[in-house]
């Protein structure tokens, strides 16, 4: 009898042990069959000894170039005319459209917000913690970036301004025009008074603020 | 002569077909209560190099998935964002910190952080994050509530039954496409029909068949 109860009670010991469902732990998950759970295949961002910096993901050999992305617009790409001005325009092939806005809204909420603020005034979730910012964002509605050219906006984005860092990395081109559209969108419903915006400004006025 | 079985060895069969079906229903139950991977794999939270939490950064302070997992919608894997994304705002904030210290020696030595991997499907199976990411499944219906998570956690167990699940029946999952990454919108509480959405240009339509998810 003594070891029936025994073989209950180490049962019941057992079963606690293992826990329930959902139990939080940071041990790897056992999986008593593994198959072929783990091949001899390389998978984003993984690690791997074979190559000297131990990175599976190859960046491109220098001085290649992939294809298609030649980059030899340079209105598209840097935002700059032939004579290596900033480009005040849309460059050829994105429209200014509701849908071009929508997309920058979308995106300038997603890379721009956290530290600029939704209606662009410097002062984004990012900077009101942790003892703020030791360079305070821009503030778009500042009388100096009013005149500026839509290019500036989409340089900015690309590749920073002083302390601030680039996006190209991490932003489809496209992606960073719609943001400048909608950084001067801003500037146009923000504090500004439309008259005092430059004329290209004025005549890049989305229609659905007019 | 004595009987060579004694008279309680009678009760053996008896035995036997009471208690073979209560081991076996016994048995079963433990295969599938604890060898499921919703006991093994759920609630896996790996300890990571830097105290990052999505609670303070994605939830508190509401950055959107993709300011960090950048690729999710363009590409099966969502990138682990790279130190410099860190270093875009701590070169600003924080800079003394000692919990951010190897992000900051990451960013001189140029080594990559080594952050533990939370979620893997075996290599035979084959996902990808942005045709679901289209679909307008949302981050938290296979991550869970990660806004509210100090420490990543596998939050669903993404074994093949619950892959399945979805698939065969994924309206009741879907959302806005535009409500993919807003982990506070709940799908029990809002009244959508993905059929009668204009912004989708045509109905989902999940892979059943095995090659889909094996190829
Ligand atoms: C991590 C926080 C952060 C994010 C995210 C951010 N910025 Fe900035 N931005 C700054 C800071 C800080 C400055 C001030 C830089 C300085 O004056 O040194 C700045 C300055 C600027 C300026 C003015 C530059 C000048 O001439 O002084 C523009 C334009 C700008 N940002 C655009 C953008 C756009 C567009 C995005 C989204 C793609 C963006 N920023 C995202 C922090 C950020
Ligand atoms: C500020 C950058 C940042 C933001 C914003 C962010 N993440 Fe992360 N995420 C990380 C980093 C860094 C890791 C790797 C370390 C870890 O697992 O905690 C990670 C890991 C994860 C993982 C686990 C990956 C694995 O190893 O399996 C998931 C899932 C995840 N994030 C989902 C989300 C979701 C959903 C959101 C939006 C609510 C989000 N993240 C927002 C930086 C970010
Ligand atoms: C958009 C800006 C932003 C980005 C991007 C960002 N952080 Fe932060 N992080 C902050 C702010 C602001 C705080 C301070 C919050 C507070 O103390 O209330 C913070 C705090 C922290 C802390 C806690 C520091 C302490 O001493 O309490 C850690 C750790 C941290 N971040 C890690 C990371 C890592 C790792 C990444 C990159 C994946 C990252 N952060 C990306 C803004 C950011
Ligand atoms: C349909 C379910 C599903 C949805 C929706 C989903 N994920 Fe995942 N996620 C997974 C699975 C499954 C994995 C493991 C992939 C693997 O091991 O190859 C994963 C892995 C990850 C990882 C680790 C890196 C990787 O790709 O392996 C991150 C980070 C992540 N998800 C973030 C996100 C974010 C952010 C969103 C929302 C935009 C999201 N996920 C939406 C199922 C999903
Ligand atoms: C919550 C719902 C949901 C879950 C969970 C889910 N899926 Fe899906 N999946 C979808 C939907 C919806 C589509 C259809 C997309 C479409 O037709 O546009 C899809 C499509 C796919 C596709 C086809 C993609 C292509 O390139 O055509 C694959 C492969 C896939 N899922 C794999 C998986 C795997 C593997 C898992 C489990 C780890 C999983 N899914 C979990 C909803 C889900
Ligand atoms: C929606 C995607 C999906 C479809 C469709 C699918 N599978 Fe799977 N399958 C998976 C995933 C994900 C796993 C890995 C599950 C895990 O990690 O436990 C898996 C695992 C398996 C395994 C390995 C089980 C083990 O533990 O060793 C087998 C065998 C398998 N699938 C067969 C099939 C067959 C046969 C079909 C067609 C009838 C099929 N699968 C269809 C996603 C899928």
């Amino acid at each position: 009898m003594a070891r029936v109860r025994t073989t209950w009670a180490a049962m019941a010991a057992l079963l606690t042990v293992m826990g329930c469902r959902g139990n939080r732990s940071n041990e790897p998950p056992v999986h008593l069959q593994q198959n072929m759970d783990f091949q001899e295949r390389g998978e984003a961002q993984e690690r791997n000894d074979f190559f000297a910096d131990g990175r599976v993901m190859r960046p491109p050999v220098p001085g290649t170039i992939a294809v298609g992305y030649l980059k030899e617009d340079d209105h598209l790409w840097r935002g700059r005319l032939p004579n290596g001005a900033l480009a005040d325009e849309l460059p050829a092939g994105i429209e200014l459209s509701a849908a071009l806005l929508d997309r920058g809204q979308e995106r300038y909420n997603i890379y721009c917000q956290p530290c600029h603020g939704e209606t662009g005034h410097g002062n984004g979730p990012a900077t009101r913690r942790g003892g703020g910012f030791a360079v305070a964002p821009a503030n778009f509605h500042q009388q100096k970036f009013l005149p500026v050219t839509l290019g500036y906006f989409f340089d900015v984005a690309s590749n920073g301004k002083g302390s601030m860092k680039g996006y190209k990395a991490q932003i489809p081109v496209e992606d960073r025009w719609a943001i400048a559209a909608w950084v001067r969108t801003l500037q146009v419903t923000g504090e500004a008074s439309v008259d005092e915006l430059p004329e290209q400004a004025q005549n890049q006025r989305p229609r659905r603020i007019q | 002569m004595p009987a060579i079985f004694p008279r309680w060895t009678n009760n053996i069969p008896i035995a036997i077909g009471l208690l073979a079906p209560l081991v076996g229903a016994g048995l079963i139950f433990v295969v599938w209560y604890w060898f499921s991977p919703s006991y093994t794999d759920v609630g896996y939270r790996p300890e990571q190099p830097v105290p990052y939490s999505h609670k303070l950064h994605a939830g508190d302070m509401g950055i959107d998935c993709r300011y960090c997992h950048n690729t999710v919608e363009r590409a099966a894997h969502a990138a682990i964002p790279p130190t410099q994304t860190c270093m875009n705002c701590h070169e600003q904030v924080k800079t003394e910190s000692l919990r951010l210290r190897k992000v900051r020696e990451s960013y001189k030595t140029g080594e990559p952080i080594e952050w533990v991997r939370v979620h893997q499907l075996p290599d035979y199976a084959y996902f990808n994050h942005s045709p679901h990411v289209a679909a307008g499944v949302g981050c938290a219906t296979c991550h869970g509530r990660v806004d509210k998570m100090e420490v990543v956690e596998m939050d669903q167990p993404l074994s093949m039954g619950w892959c399945l699940d979805c698939h065969r029946n994924p309206e009741p999952n879907l959302r806005p496409l535009d409500q993919v990454t807003n982990m506070n919108w709940d799908p029990t509480q809002e009244a959508y029909d993905p059929k009668r959405d204009p912004a989708r240009k045509r109905q989902v339509n999940p892979p059943l068949h095995c090659s889909g998810c094996h190829r």
